[in-house]
């Protein structure tokens, strides 16, 4: 069971770190932001739960979100067959993997310098 | 991901760590090459200098402005035209370039006053041009000239033109990168939000990190204007020098070169809250993935498909011609910066090449975390190279063709490698559907240039063949294809026009719209 959740996180990574860019902003604060607002409404948008994008900075977020989301549904059609705490727990699985990838298990030296 | 020791660098070992060769199964977490740092005393760097980084790749594009360098003759002309960044205005700011020729005297005596003579000089000679930039460099650094009294000075004296003053000399960073930092940052602070500018559209963007390499710019700014989308200023190809001073009131900004401009975006969401959005302007679905999120942000998403449907159908044809001949052919793909990423995966999928190295002259981790996440495993990657590196990578790699600077490229020819011109391209431009068809061709005609094959034999010792008439780039090309592919009637060679930029220049569109709308940003 945990194989099988660990191979659709790996499908959906495969996916973000492909064909996406918003991952990868210079600091460590910077992509805990981007990370949480873009996969939170991604989960929230793929259980058909409201989104608020009501400022300029949730808009962009939103942006990324509804097109990941779709990109999701589109690449990983067993998404359909699974129930809404199913997803959830998918999606909560898929932030800790690119938050370790991105963040807390990053090499990259530059991702705590106190300016961009 | 183990690290990749050079055989020519091992009496380097420091070098080590700037390479590593992605390996199966594993990720970022496993290795990542070191990168932003000084270069590595004995290491023969192909890096530009921060003067470089902030003057010739991102303030000369800036179209309407003197482009002044403080300093010796050499470091502007050294430098100057090196890139084909080019302006709907002539070209002024290709065709010259200024400088305050400073000599040993100026070093002992001070350079403040020939600085003025030449800020005068030059506006005299050009006077419908009333911007400046000044460009301090090591020289002018080092005597601690200050550039700005006398920029203010000149200012006070003449009160209908405007100077921008940049320090970043070229000690300032361990490479061209670090003067895009401080040239972004000295932008903002002294320039954005001295114009106010005139809003049309009902959706405003900046367009960041462009540098209109052979018109590239130009391409997605019809797009923009045929979704309705006011692009207020381009930072900083075919850029207007006022226009980027009204760089606050665009309601989103939209960064491609996130190497060379992310610190203005960043700043720019701090202090006035206008978000960032990242996006790929090179290939197919990556444009139409970008076009489709700014169609997004303003609800106008379905204007975002109307050109995708449009150009998708006229141009795929013609880059299944190309992919089809190019299928499983190996690229070294070495750019300065942002390119590693912006076209690792998408030349692989869309023009079936395989990326089998990637580097960056200047880059820092993230773009090698993006660049190395892109390519494909195996792939080998490494941090400001050196000629010997890229040599012993392309005799072990044996890469069909590289993509890269002028400098590396011509080393490659010697040893009979084609290779494309990564930074100031070919036959661009490159982006867009369009562009991306014009890239494929470059790259079929440098891949089957019959020149390479008969470069190859060497008169003094080889046999000429004789019985052989001269090859042409279809018979190289379609040797191996199937009757199915060569007799196709739906796939088809390049139709667009030599110069593409012409009549995109003569466009005229619709007025934007300005309405009120409940979900408008």
């Amino acid at each position: 069971m945990a194989e099988q959740m660990n191979d659709k996180i790996a499908q959906m990574e495969n996916y973000i770190m492909k064909k996406c860019l918003w991952q990868f902003h210079s600091r460590t604060w910077d992509r805990k932001r981007q990370n949480e607002n873009i996969l939170g409404m991604t989960k929230r948008i793929l259980l058909g739960q409201p989104v608020d994008k009501d400022t300029p900075e949730d808009r962009c977020y939103w942006v990324d979100a509804v097109t990941m989301a779709e990109a999701f549904r589109e690449r990983c059609p067993w998404l359909a067959d699974m129930t809404k705490d199913e997803i959830a727990a998918l999606m909560d699985g898929l932030y800790e993997r690119i938050d370790f990838l991105t963040v807390t298990g990053s090499l990259n030296q530059e991702l705590n310098d106190q300016h961009y | 991901m183990p690290y990749h020791e050079f055989q020519c660098s091992k009496c380097i070992p420091e070098r080590k760590q700037h390479a590593v060769i992605k390996g199966k199964g594993e990720t970022l977490t496993d290795a990542l090459p070191l990168g932003y740092l000084n270069t590595i005393p004995g290491s023969i760097s192909e890096r530009g200098c921060a003067y470089c980084g902030a003057k010739h790749v991102i303030g000369t594009p800036m179209k309407d402005v003197i482009h002044l360098s403080h300093g010796p003759i050499g470091c502007t002309y050294d430098t100057w035209q090196t890139k084909r960044y080019i302006s709907d205005n002539d070209n002024f700011q290709i065709k010259y370039t200024f400088a305050t020729d400073m000599k040993e005297k100026h070093i002992v005596f001070g350079a403040e006053k020939q600085l003025k003579q030449s800020i005068m000089e030059a506006f005299k000679a050009c006077p419908h041009i009333k911007r400046m930039s000044i460009y301090q460099t090591c020289a002018s650094a080092l005597i601690g000239d200050d550039i700005e009294a006398v920029a203010q000075e000149v200012m006070d004296e003449m009160p209908d033109v405007d100077i921008f003053v940049c320090n970043s000399p070229g000690f300032g960073g361990p490479s061209q990168s670090g003067g895009h930092h401080k040239i972004n940052i000295a932008w903002l602070n002294q320039k954005v939000g001295t114009v106010e500018p005139e809003i049309k559209s009902d959706y405003v963007i900046n367009y960041v990190g462009e540098y209109n390499i052979q018109g590239d710019q130009e391409v997605m700014i019809d797009f923009f204007n045929r979704m309705g989308v006011q692009v207020l200023a381009t930072f900083t190809g075919n850029g207007r020098y006022d226009d980027l001073r009204a760089m606050h009131r665009a309601h989103l900004n939209v960064l491609e070169c996130a190497r060379s401009a992310e610190y203005i975006c960043n700043e720019l969401r701090k202090r006035y809250g206008t978000p960032r959005l990242d996006i790929d302007g090179f290939g197919f679905e990556p444009m139409a993935v970008s076009l489709k999120k700014i169609g997004l942000f303003f609800g106008i998403e379905d204007r975002a498909q109307a050109i995708i449907d449009e150009e998708t159908a006229r141009w795929q044809p013609e880059l299944d011609w190309y992919k089809a001949r190019l299928l499983g052919k190996k690229v070294c793909l070495w750019p300065g910066g942002s390119k590693l990423w912006h076209w690792a995966h998408v030349i692989h999928e869309e023009m079936g090449v395989d990326v089998v190295s990637v580097y960056t002259k200047f880059g820092h981790q993230g773009d090698m975390e993006k660049g190395i996440s892109r390519c494909e495993e195996g792939a080998l990657a490494f941090d400001d190279p050196n000629e010997l590196e890229g040599l012993e990578a392309m005799e072990t790699l044996k890469p069909d063709i590289i993509f890269t600077g002028k400098r590396p490229g011509e080393v490659a020819k010697k040893i009979r490698v084609p290779y494309l011109n990564a930074h100031a391209y070919h036959n661009g431009p490159w982006k867009g559907w369009e562009g991306w068809v014009r890239f494929a061709r470059d790259v079929y005609n440098a891949i089957y240039s019959p020149i390479h094959k008969l470069a190859l034999l060497d008169i003094s010792k080889d046999e000429i063949p004789t019985d052989k008439g001269f090859e042409t780039q279809r018979m190289l090309s379609d040797a191996d294809l199937s009757d199915e592919i060569k007799n196709s009637t739906t796939l088809r060679e390049y139709t667009g026009k030599y110069n593409c930029l012409k009549d995109l220049r003569k466009k005229t569109y619709a007025p934007f719209e300005r309405r009120e709308l409940a979900d408008a940003v």
